[in-house]
């Protein structure tokens, strides 16, 4: 286990939080590209007739809120994801994992509260050298305050 | 129709196959608002040691979520999904997502499916992963 420079650990921990209101757009466009046509997720009509009654999302549709929406200029020459942007001594991003959990489903109107901060930074020697490890947890909560997704996704830089 | 009773262990579940395009992850980076340059700039890909651009670690994901909905329908739904992004996907590829049951439980009154689920290409298994659903009826 290599040292984590201080700054870096002062990262984690840090909670930060964002409301967004979500639009039958948004849901449509996501669908698109996953590329998944299912009506459920566009056709009034049709999710009508469904269990749902209501146009609701894919499970996974949260990772569209899960970058911030910072300005381009606020970014790293690569634009990284500033949740990424940890001062490491490190530059390339590769892979990673995640633990998804979808909780109640999210349909237009709903407004999600995105709740996210790093959890854990740690080091690894594997084959191609030192690796390090960012995980960021991401709880996604409706405006009934409901559990509608949560994610611990682990990042890997070298 | 997925129903708890024709849900057996070790059970395939119908396998999909994906070939997302370049325009497929300008896509997602644009709807995730990912502006990594990884995912769109061939030429910042090949610099940072890829051969072309790479497929995200969360559209993987989700297709590993349309195995579970293309087979479930509207009788069940995801409760948790975990993967792993081992070996890097790029346009062009033809990645198939696969999975087979592991268990079948009722836990706390929900009927519950556990399933390993993975991404396959050209035969080697790019992202291994768990999953596990909830069957309505």
């Amino acid at each position: 286990m290599t040292e984590l420079p201080e700054e870096a650990r002062s990262m984690i921990g840090v909670e930060k939080m964002n409301t967004y209101r979500v639009t039958k757009k948004d849901i449509r466009r996501y669908a698109q590209a996953i590329g998944d046509l299912n009506p459920l997720y566009s056709d009034e009509a049709y999710a009508a007739k469904t269990r749902y009654e209501k146009i609701i999302a894919p499970p996974l549709f949260c990772h569209s809120f899960a970058f911030d929406d910072v300005p381009a200029e606020e970014l790293r020459e690569d634009g990284l994801p500033v949740e990424l942007d940890v001062p490491l001594p490190v530059s390339r991003a590769i892979g990673g994992g995640s633990v998804f959990e979808v909780g109640k489903p999210i349909s237009p109107g709903d407004e999600i509260k995105v709740t996210k901060k790093i959890v854990d930074i740690y080091s690894k020697t594997g084959k191609s050298g030192l690796l390090y490890f960012i995980v960021i947890d991401t709880l996604y909560e409706n405006q009934e305050n409901e559990m509608v997704a949560r994610e611990k996704a682990t990042y890997i830089q070298r | 129709m997925v129903n708890w009773d024709n849900v057996k262990m070790d059970m395939p579940l119908p396998s999909i196959t994906k070939q997302p395009s370049a325009m497929q992850l300008f896509m997602f980076s644009a709807v995730t608002w990912n502006r990594h340059l990884i995912h769109y700039s061939k030429d910042f890909a090949i610099h940072d040691g890829l051969q072309d651009v790479a497929v995200h670690r969360a559209l993987l994901g989700s297709f590993l979520g349309q195995l579970l909905t293309s087979w479930l329908g509207d009788d069940g739904m995801i409760k948790r999904l975990e993967w792993s992004v081992r070996g890097s996907a790029f346009p062009g590829d033809k990645v198939a997502c696969k999975g087979k049951v592991t268990a079948k439980e009722v836990r706390n009154e929900n009927k519950e499916v556990d399933c390993e689920v993975w991404i396959e290409k050209e035969g080697k298994i790019i992202v291994p992963g768990t999953a596990t659903v909830t069957v309505f009826q």
